[in-house]
């Protein structure tokens, strides 16, 4: 096994990409190493028809991933759009590696991205020496992903300064990158577009112009529907997590995952799961990623500090952590929720009595 | 004979049925629906009928329970029967009666109500022996189309019903090719032949055979696709005649009334209710469209809402929809792929504007007309029954009647007053009544013309009066913003005994005041609702719901109000000071344990928090004081330091307007109170007493005149209060003998 932490989409899942392409028949879209149905195929999971198990990336609605895939055979870019954890990154790698069997092209967008990350800069000691040359260029991704047709990744597209997105509009509608230095141009091969995530729970983003958000479809990837789906996704990726971290506990219990998967989706939807009582929503996102942090924080507090069985008392810590952001109007929040909702519930009294030491 | 299967309201089918009959030109159509409602069919094809219309069969004895036809302009039987008026060849309905249908039912829930006292066992076979005359057997849960569509690789029989029958622009020898396969699928579930379906497929059997016996030899016959193969395959006469003997029968009406297509996307008569008319009658009207037209509808839609919406931005959704279809190999987009298109391309991922969009043109809001000669409909009928049965005149002068709620017949004209009250027909009028009790009203009666017409435009929310003014209610509560509205709905809930809809109106409170921040809201609603809890009584209504609903705000309140006290000016602090008070009205007047000791802990928390506002925190140190939580040595403390030196006088003189809210009396009966302001007021020195006395003035100026004089003259006469001695060396036995004589002194005998 390689050394590396963490492997990229195309290599972990190198098998699966290769017996895809094995079995695939129909009509692929030029230079896309998938057709579209395979490619919703690799994110969705399925078995194929040599009785291959391909695992599922992404958990919820095959809809949603449907709309992703026939975007980018159009000429419409994709921009994934959601709450922080809702696994839009990685949505966003594994189409990627899907289609251009490559998820390396990725700029990552924040506050101080400049339009030389996006388009192209100059190797200053060339330029100084030889004058604007082509071989003084710099390359970005964006440019490479143009000249090779691949996909290139803008992470947190919202984050980048209004001025310096605008450059994508020529990149998505003229499909071209002037270099007006060198009086050329790099047009852009068959098979390039553009995956661009961005969040929608910040403070000091910059909105996309209309201009460009019309150059995007837009598909909002939304928590998980039901509670099964969440329980799902967060054991599967504990189980991961504990896997490449060696922890000493024990795995953790369905038990606990559902109390945890509950209570996140209880406060972040505003109701309790019988849909009898409405409750006040907290200013954090308590997105499913979150939840994976609370439980792997919980099992790394019972492996080292406790007796390696996961309780209520590893946990609560972490879950008042997620829930209150801010200290004056979250905790109200949360300690109506445990008064009205934590509190009554047969089951839960060691969770009731574990958060209110802490409070 | 030729059997069309169709499906009910689709368009598909109705464009099929339309050029089918005009190729065919049969001399008799027969269309599934009552034949109770034969009579009416003439009206069809008259310019002032024009649909989304239905045929209402009622009761006219109890019109609670009925049943709607509805028919829009693309329901096939619509059209098949449009078709023979306007050729002029005689259409009848050949469906099991109404009449029949409604008796059944009313058996049904007889033989429920009846078992419910017997055991288990019998309660299973006397309805068995209701429904079904033979052996039981599995009956799917699922549509059977369902499962057809499930083979086909879809998730859902009606996506692909549509993509194989109604947007199918080939379209010959498709009445064969449904009935196949519905054949099959009858072969594979008989199931779904239990008894009202054999009934229903027998009489449709009959009619035909009826049609036959009259001689018409080109007979068409329109019935939804799973009844055609057994209208096909006739079997033996006897058994049909055998199988319809003796039916139970009532009496029934019909009537015409005007429809919706928001109502048409509801389940009705026909048990298929559709998810989308509006594009029903896109579809109907553009078969050709390949959803440009569509999108530009859409596009249409957005720049009516103020929201820019280019024509790139149509064909970029036009196209993303086509390739969807594409990627899940259909032959072109349908109503889904267009709506994700939408989605993705014109609303950014925002479902709220496809809300937008599906109630505007994916539901639609058409409304049908009918003509004004269509006879009564079932509200007035039911508003003219109860006027007869409590013996409510219906005059041009007015009439008063003061009613006696512990009367039941005069507890009944009450509650049937507040529905139509409720439902803004406003025939009476209720005055206040004098003298005391809660159990009087006084009611001026006064009937208009022009309420007929409220009643007509009302009868859409119901049948009968009950079931309008909870459907009316339930949806004004729905459309209220604010508590206080929904609250106000509350209390005329309460006196209408709308048990289902003051439910419903309960819930949504509990919801708004989760939801809510605003704690001030929530404490203007409580005094409403102790109220009710407190004296309604009267109306025998049960007050368990309003009081959980009570016991929940009650504590969220308990849970917020520290907080709301914080950081408010001093106009908010005086109005919060008198809803306080109002809550701690309704709370004695509860006289509920929990609540007193969460109101208690509440108030504890404001009277510590420095940064409340004074006035509230003075409030608060004075209910403590009365609870006797805070006395003695706590009690001077919190009171010097509430009013020392160091403290703004401004927020001192709160502070003491708060304690001595509406109090002068208690000033002067307690001692212990009096003790601590004077004490207050003589350790101030002369400086500070000049600064504090605008306040103090201000404070006592809200006291009633005798008190201040007798607060004046308790001050003069130098007495620091009576102070009462407890003598220990009291003979006990001598005392209790007094007593009797005391209590008859108080007049307490």
């Amino acid at each position: 096994m390689s050394n590396v932490l963490r492997q990229h989409a195309e290599e972990l899942f190198a098998q699966e990409l290769e017996e895809l392409q094995k079995q695939d028949s129909g009509r692929r879209p030029a230079n896309w190493k998938l057709t579209p149905q395979s490619v919703v195929t690799y994110l969705m999971g399925g078995s194929l028809a040599n009785g291959f198990e391909v695992s599922p990336k992404y958990i919820g609605n095959r809809k949603l991933m449907e709309i992703a895939v026939a975007t980018l055979t159009t000429d419409r870019a994709l921009l994934l759009y959601g709450l922080p954890g809702t696994a839009k990154s990685w949505v966003s790698e594994h189409l990627a590696a899907a289609i251009s069997g490559d998820s390396t092209m990725i700029v990552q967008g924040t506050a101080g991205t400049a339009e030389e990350a996006i388009r192209y800069g100059w190797n200053y000691a060339r330029l100084l020496a030889e004058g604007p040359t082509e071989k003084a260029l710099v390359e970005t991704p964006v440019m490479r992903a143009m000249k090779d047709g691949k996909v290139v990744r803008i992470e947190e597209l919202t984050r980048i300064g209004a001025d310096v997105q605008d450059t994508l509009i020529t990149i998505l509608s003229e499909k071209a990158l002037p270099v007006p230095e060198l009086n050329m141009e790099v047009q852009a091969e068959k098979g390039f577009n553009v995956i661009a995530t961005a969040n929608n729970r910040d403070k000091g983003v910059n909105e996309l112009s209309s201009a460009l958000k019309r150059r995007f479809n837009t598909v909002i990837l939304p928590v998980p529907d039901s509670i099964e789906e969440e329980m799902d996704i967060v054991k599967r990726r504990v189980e991961s997590y504990e896997k490449v971290m060696e922890l000493p506990a024990e795995p953790p219990a369905l038990q606990e995952i559902r109390r945890i998967v509950t209570i996140f989706r209880e406060l972040r939807n505003g109701v309790t799961v019988d849909g009898k009582t409405k409750l006040k929503i907290p200013s954090g996102t308590l997105s499913t990623a979150e939840a994976i942090s609370v439980v792997n924080n919980g099992l790394a507090m019972a492996g080292y500090f406790g007796d390696g069985v996961l309780k209520a008392g590893d946990l609560a810590a972490g879950i008042i952590g997620a829930v209150v952001k801010d200290p004056v109007q979250d905790k109200i929040v949360w300690q109506e929720y445990l008064e009205t909702v934590v509190k009554v519930r047969e089951d839960w009294k060691d969770v009731y009595r574990a958060c209110r030491e802490l409070l | 004979m030729e059997v069309l299967g169709i499906r009910h309201h689709g368009p598909g089918s109705a464009r099929n049925v339309r050029k089918f009959l005009e190729e065919m030109k049969p001399d008799i159509v027969l269309v599934e629906g009552p034949p109770d409602a034969d009579g009416i069919l003439q009206w069809v094809g008259k310019e002032e009928l024009r649909p989304p219309v239905a045929i209402l069969v009622y009761q006219p004895d109890d019109p609670k329970h009925s049943v709607f036809y509805p028919f829009a302009e693309f329901s096939a039987e619509w059209q098949a029967i449009l078709y023979a008026r306007q050729n002029n060849i005689p259409v009848r309905f050949m469906d099991l009666p109404a009449m029949h249908m409604l008796a059944i039912e009313k058996q049904k829930r007889e033989a429920l109500n009846k078992t419910e006292e017997q055991s288990e066992d019998d309660v299973i076979s006397s309805i068995q022996s209701v429904t079904s005359g033979k052996d039981e057997v599995f009956v799917p849960k699922k549509d059977p189309i369902s499962y057809m569509a499930e083979a086909a690789g879809f998730d859902d029989g009606e996506h692909w019903w549509e993509m194989m029958f109604e947007q199918r622009r080939n379209n010959e020898g498709i009445f064969e090719a449904v009935g196949e396969a519905m054949q099959e699928l009858r072969t594979v579930f008989p199931g779904k032949k239990d008894r009202k379906e054999q009934l229903r497929e027998a009489y449709m059997r009959k009619v035909i055979r009826q049609a036959e016996r009259e001689m018409f030899t080109n007979i068409a016959v329109i019935c939804g696709a799973w009844h055609a193969p057994a209208l096909k395959n006739m079997p033996k006469q006897k058994d049909d005649n055998e199988l319809l003997k003796g039916l139970p029968k009532v009496k029934t009406e019909c009537t015409w009334v005007p429809w919706t297509y928001n109502r048409l996307s509801f389940e009705s008569g026909y048990g298929a209710g559709i998810h989308s008319p509006g594009w029903y009658e896109h579809l109907w009207n553009y078969p050709e469209d390949d959803g440009t037209r569509w999108m530009s509808k859409v596009a249409g839609l957005f720049r009516q809402k103020q929201m820019d919406t280019s024509v790139a931005h149509v064909i970029e959704s036009v196209r993303l929809a086509n390739a969807l279809a594409a990627l899940r190999q259909m032959p072109r987009a349908g109503l889904q792929e267009l709506n994700e298109a939408t989605w993705s391309v014109l609303c950014n991922g925002e479902d709220m504007l496809l809300q937008l969009i599906r109630n505007e043109l994916i539901v639609g809001n058409r409304i049908g007309s009918i003509p004004d000669d269509i006879p009564k409909p079932p509200l007035q009928v039911d508003i003219e029954r109860a006027q007869k049965r409590l013996r409510l005149a219906v005059t041009a002068d007015f009439k008063e009647y003061t009613l006696d709620l512990r009367k039941e017949n005069d507890l009944e004209r009450s509650i049937f007053l507040h529905r139509l009250q409720i439902l803004d027909i406003d025939w009476g009028q209720k005055n206040h009544v004098g003298g005391k009790g809660t159990f009087k009203e006084l009611w001026r009666l006064q009937w208009r013309p022009e309420l007929s017409v409220d009643i007509v435009e009302k009868g859409t929310w119901g049948n009968t009066v009950e079931e309008a003014a909870s459907a009316w209610i339930i949806q004004e509560c729905k459309d209220a913003q604010t508590l206080h509205q929904v609250a106000v709905l509350l209390q005329q809930v309460i006196p209408a005994e709308l048990s289902d809809a003051a439910e419903f109106v309960g819930q949504h409170i509990n919801d708004m005041a989760a939801a809510t921040n605003d704690v001030l809201e929530l404490v203007k609603v409580i005094p409403g609702l102790a109220g009710i809890v407190r004296y309604g009584n009267v109306r025998q209504t049960d007050a368990g719901m309003i009081l959980s609903l009570l016991s929940s705000m009650i504590a969220r309140i308990c849970i917020g109000l520290p907080a709301a006290c914080v950081g408010i000016d001093e106009d908010t602090a005086i109005s919060l000071t008198d809803d306080c008070t109002q809550i701690e009205h309704s709370i004695q007047l509860l006289k509920h344990q929990m609540f007193i000791v969460q109101w208690q802990q509440c108030l504890q928390q404001i009277a510590y928090n420095q940064h409340a506002a004074s006035m509230l925190r003075g409030f608060a140190v004075r209910q403590l004081m009365d609870y006797r939580i805070l006395q003695g040595d706590e009690l001077y403390n919190i009171f010097y330091s509430s009013l020392s030196k160091a403290v703004a006088p401004a927020d001192a003189g709160a502070w003491l307007e708060g304690f001595l809210k509406g109090s002068g009396t208690i000033l002067l009966l307690d001692d212990n109170l009096w003790q601590t302001v004077n004490n207050w007021v003589k350790q101030l020195d002369e400086g500070n007493f000049t600064q504090l006395l605008p306040l103090l003035r201000r404070t006592f100026a809200e006291f009633s005149q005798s008190e201040r004089r007798r607060i004046g003259e308790k001050v003069k006469s130098g007495t620091v209060g009576t102070t009462v001695k407890v003598n220990k060396d009291i003979d006990v036995e001598r005392a209790r003998m007094a007593i009797p004589v005391v209590m008859q002194l108080l007049g307490y005998n």
